[in-house]
């Protein structure tokens, strides 16, 4: 393509820009001449170059604009929407003609007669709807020629007022500004006619008013014209100018090449040079690399005494930071430019829906990186048409619940820390909860009982769910099938978070957060092992000391580790785990730790770490394509002392840790003799019983100590029971049997179980104990968990619910082999799954953990058999519903029993309370069997 | 040597081959020239932990990060001791520069190409998929490095794992 072309192409598309945005603030403020100017200079200067490139329906479109805005100027037509309008509809069809030319070098075939035919009509006053000067004559009759005109000719009059604020000819000022304001003045449109020539102009000439328009804003001309006060025209004739010269000057006021002239108020285009991206991103790079290098001779330095190397490197390190902060202003673009295109669509929005909407910029100088700029330009433009066509009302909505009828959409940016802040607030009427949850439901992403218990907020942040709209009917305007699904994807793309925040009937306040610049981020280096580690600041909520001398500490709960946050618990990782790197940290030792608190897909989630060592810039380098597929890691990073670094990847952690949880449970359920008391402390109760060696029994299972008489003890049936509180309770020796010793008495622990208690016969009750129970081994014994090591001595833990299965049976040698009982246990958390399995299992029975549906149905299908189902209720709830073990008993553990919907479940439990869930199941699960 | 040298005088006309000798383990094994960025001293090469096992870290060549594959693992050989720093061949693939680290680099060695003779059959598959073929010198073999391969299979291993 043409040199001039390409270059006129991409200086016109930003004009156009302009013009879009200036005509929309024109249109609420019509006396603003300087706006006006500003968009008459823009759009002449267009048809002038267009004229030049001998691009004729470009030009015809564009003059026909110009006439109309023209008219507006002198003040002959009054500024409506409908004008502004039909001059947004030529700007487009430039803008469209432009397109075809850029694709394919030339002008398309075909005319826009139509077009200029209304906007010729329009300048005459003649608009639909428009105010109108009642004209006296036939809309072309022209008095100087005592003729109509022809098409294409323009009259005298029509000359006179567009060069009326010229003072280059003072003998025709009075008679063009009588003109002017005694009639109005019937413009034809195409203004070819050249006073000074005498003649039409050719197609590919340009008048001299014209040429002079362009040449207005060069020095030279200044001089000559002192006192021409903006933009327009003078009838200066300068025929032998060549038409590239005068080209030349209209590329230069295109490119705004001088500056002063514009007028005030609208955007002043710099002085600038194009540079390619390619180059500032070169740039960019090897800029870097140099701040690297720099900081590394720096290092060494340090550790040196020459003195003569210090000066020099300090100007070198200032030079190379100047340097630095440079390159990275190459890059950067205020956001303005990205809301360019915002006012424009706010209008078309209002004008096609009827509403009335205003919209508030504020920030638009705010600098963020161009790459940056890019990606998040369209999701902007998106969420704005949003609040305009969803968030606000009708005017009679507006009115009828107290509000303007004008609805404000504020648009505002601005910086915090190293990130820029986005806010798209309208004070629309909110975001409907009752819709969005509906939608959810119906699309499957949640369900009644987890939607019941969701705040508002909660269930607002379904909308940037895959998938979610929740316009009712699809307008051109939004709904076009890209959601806010799409917007957070292209957000969190670029390291950015998105939000929401609505009240009903007072608006809806969008909030985007995102990083200034991807090449350079902000990291917090840990250390780990003798490793070091980059995390990127924006994935970094709070660090948090545990270990010696902090309040925080790391706990185990039932082999998972969290940590107590401001009373919320929150899931922990070690570094040194998921690495497979050092020792995981000892919690509780006199060795202190850093918990970073990561945000985590919205998710809190703490990683140990040995060291917080510093804060650096970093420049983040891709992976190796062999390294990429480790999820830990985002990318790798050169360290101001020249030593490369891993940057973990806060979301990759998170997932690490959520499968390593599934795989455990899953080790757990498969051997679930394994622990109840892994790591926690436990009161224990120490008793003899059946030999030297001391037993543990939780103490927390046993509900009374008892002593009885010996003589108390009866046989019946082949069973040992004792009267207690009026009702026969069942004794079970602990070890071997019970030992008959004359005038002892027996002690007895009782476990209260549903409404029968259970006595557990010992020799003798040792102590209470409260320690740490490592469970170290399991035991094919029956009766007994493992072993732990309890005050320096191996000590077989009881497993108290074989003895109960026993004392329910009756008979001990039938029943000794009897299997364990069975439990599914469903919870799509997997952190749940986690806790309760190994409590489950602990209680002695078999569990099947499983996460969702999915394997539910794959165990159903494997004809699997269990005696109760436990799990979080909506999950059973779906069970219930797929027609899956129906004759079970069906046990919620839930946070929020109390609003749960028991219905179709046997029981809904607090999850907090362990021992009631135990409690709950052997009950039902007894009952079953009994049944 | 000197017989070595008349011999590939007299067929400097021939079309000769170009190789950086490096010595992984025992054995001697020629890197094609053409596929050499440069030849570099690894200086604190990063451990990254879980990176596959080939991959014996990351280091900072001049401002850019090379990751550098321990060729005595990839050769199937004993890894290296942390303490041996070894030396490192630089290879450009795509816009990765990936260092392949030996044991030592000696001499740029050319022999004619039509000696170059395929590897014998019965050794061991993993290490023949990396050499194109061998070279009789007077002392010992030299094995002519598939320098892609050596590179190029830790990538693919890695996506198929």
């Amino acid at each position: 393509m043409d040199d001039l072309i390409s270059e006129f192409l991409t200086e016109t598309a930003e004009s156009l820009d302009v013009i879009d945005s200036e005509l929309v603030r024109f249109e609420n403020n019509p006396e603003d001449r300087a706006i006006l100017d500003n968009i008459f200079r823009l759009l002449h200067t267009v048809k002038g170059t267009c004229g030049f490139l001998g691009l004729p329906r470009l030009e015809a479109v564009a003059h026909a604009g110009e006439t109309l805005l023209g008219k507006f100027r002198d003040g002959e037509l009054k500024v409506s929407p409908p004008m502004v309008t039909l001059v947004l509809q030529a700007i487009d069809q430039i803008k469209e003609l432009l397109e075809s030319l850029e694709a394919t070098g030339q002008e398309p075939a075909g005319d826009d007669a139509a077009l200029i035919s209304r906007l010729e009509d329009a300048a005459m006053g003649k608009l639909e709807g428009a105010e109108q000067e009642a004209p006296a004559k036939p809309d072309n009759w022209d008095e100087d020629l005592g003729r109509e005109l022809r098409p294409g000719e323009v009259s005298l009059a029509d000359l006179e007022a567009a060069f009326q604020s010229a003072d280059i000819d003072p003998g025709m000022e009075p008679a063009a500004a009588e003109a002017a304001p005694s009639e109005p003045v019937e413009h034809l449109g195409v203004g070819d006619f050249d006073p000074e020539l005498g003649r039409e102009l050719r197609p590919g000439e340009v008048s001299a008013a014209e040429l002079e328009a362009a040449f207005q804003n060069t020095e030279a001309e200044a001089a000559v014209a002192p006192e021409q006060p903006v933009a327009v025209k003078s009838d200066f004739i300068t025929e032998d100018m060549s038409q590239e010269e005068a080209l030349q000057s209209a590329m230069a006021e295109l490119k705004g090449g001088t500056e002063g002239n514009h007028g005030e108020g609208g955007p002043r285009v710099q002085q600038t040079v194009r540079v390619g991206v390619d180059v500032l991103e070169a740039l960019m790079t090897t800029v870097s690399e140099l701040v690297l290098t720099r900081n590394q001779l720096m290092q060494t330095v340090r550790g040196l005494e020459d003195d003569e190397l210090k000066g020099p490197l300090q100007r070198l390190s200032a030079v190379t930071g100047e340097l630095q902060d440079g390159v990275m202003k190459t890059r950067m673009q205020p956001i303005g430019d990205a809301w360019r295109k915002l006012p424009r669509i706010i209008r078309d929005v209002s004008t096609d829906l009827g509403k009335k909407i205003e919209l508030v910029m504020e920030g638009q100088d705010t600098e963020l990186d161009r790459q940056v700029l890019e990606l998040i330009k369209d999701p902007l433009t998106h969420m704005v048409r949003n609040s305009a066509d969803h968030g606000l009302e009708m005017p009679a909505e507006r009115a009828a619940a107290g509000k303007s009828e004008k609805g404000t959409i504020k648009l505002s940016a601005y910086h915090e820390g190293g990130h820029i802040i986005i806010s798209i607030a309208d004070d629309g009427k909110g975001l409907d909860t009752q819709r969005i949850g509906e939608k959810a439901l119906e699309k499957g992403l949640t369900t009644h009982d987890e939607l019941e218990r969701m705040t508002e907020a909660q269930i607002h942040r379904f909308i940037f769910a895959p998938g979610f709209s929740t316009a009712a009917k699809v307008t051109n305007l939004s709904g076009r099938g890209v959601g806010m699904d799409v917007v957070r994807t292209n957000i969190e793309q670029i390291g950015g978070v998105v939000d929401v925040s609505s009240t009903a009937g007072r608006g809806s306040h969008f909030s985007i957060k995102i990083p200034l610049t991807l090449a350079i981020v902000s990291a917090l280096i840990v250390g780990c092992d003798e490793e070091r580690f980059a995390i990127p600041q924006l994935a970094v909520r709070e660090l948090v000391r545990v270990g010696a001398g902090s309040e925080h500490s790391v706990e185990n709960l039932q082999g998972a580790q969290v940590m107590r946050l401001r009373d919320r618990l929150m899931p922990i990782i070690d570094l040194h785990n998921v690495l497979g790197v050092g020792e995981a940290t000892q919690t509780g030792d006199d060795q202190a730790a850093f918990v970073v608190v990561l945000d985590a897909g919205g998710r809190n989630v703490g990683l140990v770490v040995d060291n917080v060592l510093d804060t650096e810039e970093i420049v983040v380098k891709p992976l190796s394509e062999s390294l990429r597929n480790v999820q830990a890691y985002s990318g790798a990073t050169i360290l101001g002392d020249g030593s490369v670094i891993m940057i973990l990847d806060p979301n990759g952690l998170a997932g690490e840790i959520i499968s390593a949880m599934e795989e455990d449970v899953v080790i757990e359920g498969q051997s679930a003799s394994v622990t109840e008391l892994d790591q926690q402390t436990q009161r224990l109760l120490l008793v003899r019983a059946g030999g030297e060696e001391p037993k543990a029994v939780p103490l927390a299972l046993v509900t009374r100590l008892e002593e009885f008489d010996l003589t108390a003890l009866e046989n019946t049936n082949g069973r040992r029971v004792v009267q207690y509180r009026g009702r026969l309770m069942p004794i079970v020796p602990l070890g071997a049997d019970v030992v008959e010793r004359e005038g002892q008495r027996q002690p007895v622990l009782v476990f209260a179980e549903n409404h029968t208690s259970i006595g557990l016969a010992v020799d003798e009750i040792v102590d209470v104990v409260e320690e740490r129970v490592d469970l170290q081994m399991s035991s094919d014994k029956q009766g007994v968990i493992g072993s732990a090591i309890i005050k320096g001595k191996a000590t077989d833990v009881v497993d108290i619910a074989w003895y109960l299965d026993q004392s329910r049976a009756g008979d001990i040698q039938r029943r000794s082999s009897s299997r364990r009982r069975k439990v599914l246990l469903v919870d799509a958390d997997a952190f749940a799954r986690r806790m309760i399995a190994p409590l489950l299992a602990a209680a002695g029975y078999d569990v099947t953990p499983s996460g969702g549906m999915h394997e539910v149905k794959a165990i159903a299908e494997a004809g699997e058999q269990f005696d109760a189902l436990v799990g979080d209720p909506s999950a059973l709830d779906r069970i219930r519903k797929d027609g899956l073990w129906t004759n079970l008993p069906a046990l919620a553990v839930t946070d929020w029993p109390e609003d749960t919907q028991a219905e179709g479940l046997t029981m809904v439990l607090p999850r907090s309370d362990r021992g009631a869930l135990i409690a709950a199941l052997d009950e039902v699960s007894q009952e079953e069997k009994v049944a | 040597m000197s017989e070595h040298h008349t011999h590939s005088n007299e067929l400097s006309a021939e079309a000769m081959n170009e190789y950086v000798s490096v010595r992984i383990g025992d054995q001697l094994f020629g890197a094609p020239v053409d596929q050499i960025r440069e030849v570099f001293a690894p200086q604190s090469v990063t451990y990254v932990p879980r990176a596959p096992d080939e991959v014996a870290g990351l280091l900072n060549l001049r401002g850019r990060i090379v990751t550098a594959i321990d060729a005595r693992r990839r050769m199937g050989l004993t890894p290296r001791e942390k303490t041996e720093t070894g030396m490192a061949l630089g290879v450009e693939r795509g816009n990765e520069i990936f260092g392949l680290i030996v044991d030592s680099v000696g001499e740029v060695l050319r022999r004619p190409r039509s000696e170059l003779e395929p590897v014998p059959a019965h050794v061991d598959a993993n290490w023949r998929s990396m050499v194109k073929g061998v070279h009789r010198l007077e002392k010992e073999l030299l094995a002519v490095l598939d320098v892609s391969a050596v590179i190029g299979t830790a990538a693919r291993k890695n996506e198929a794992a």
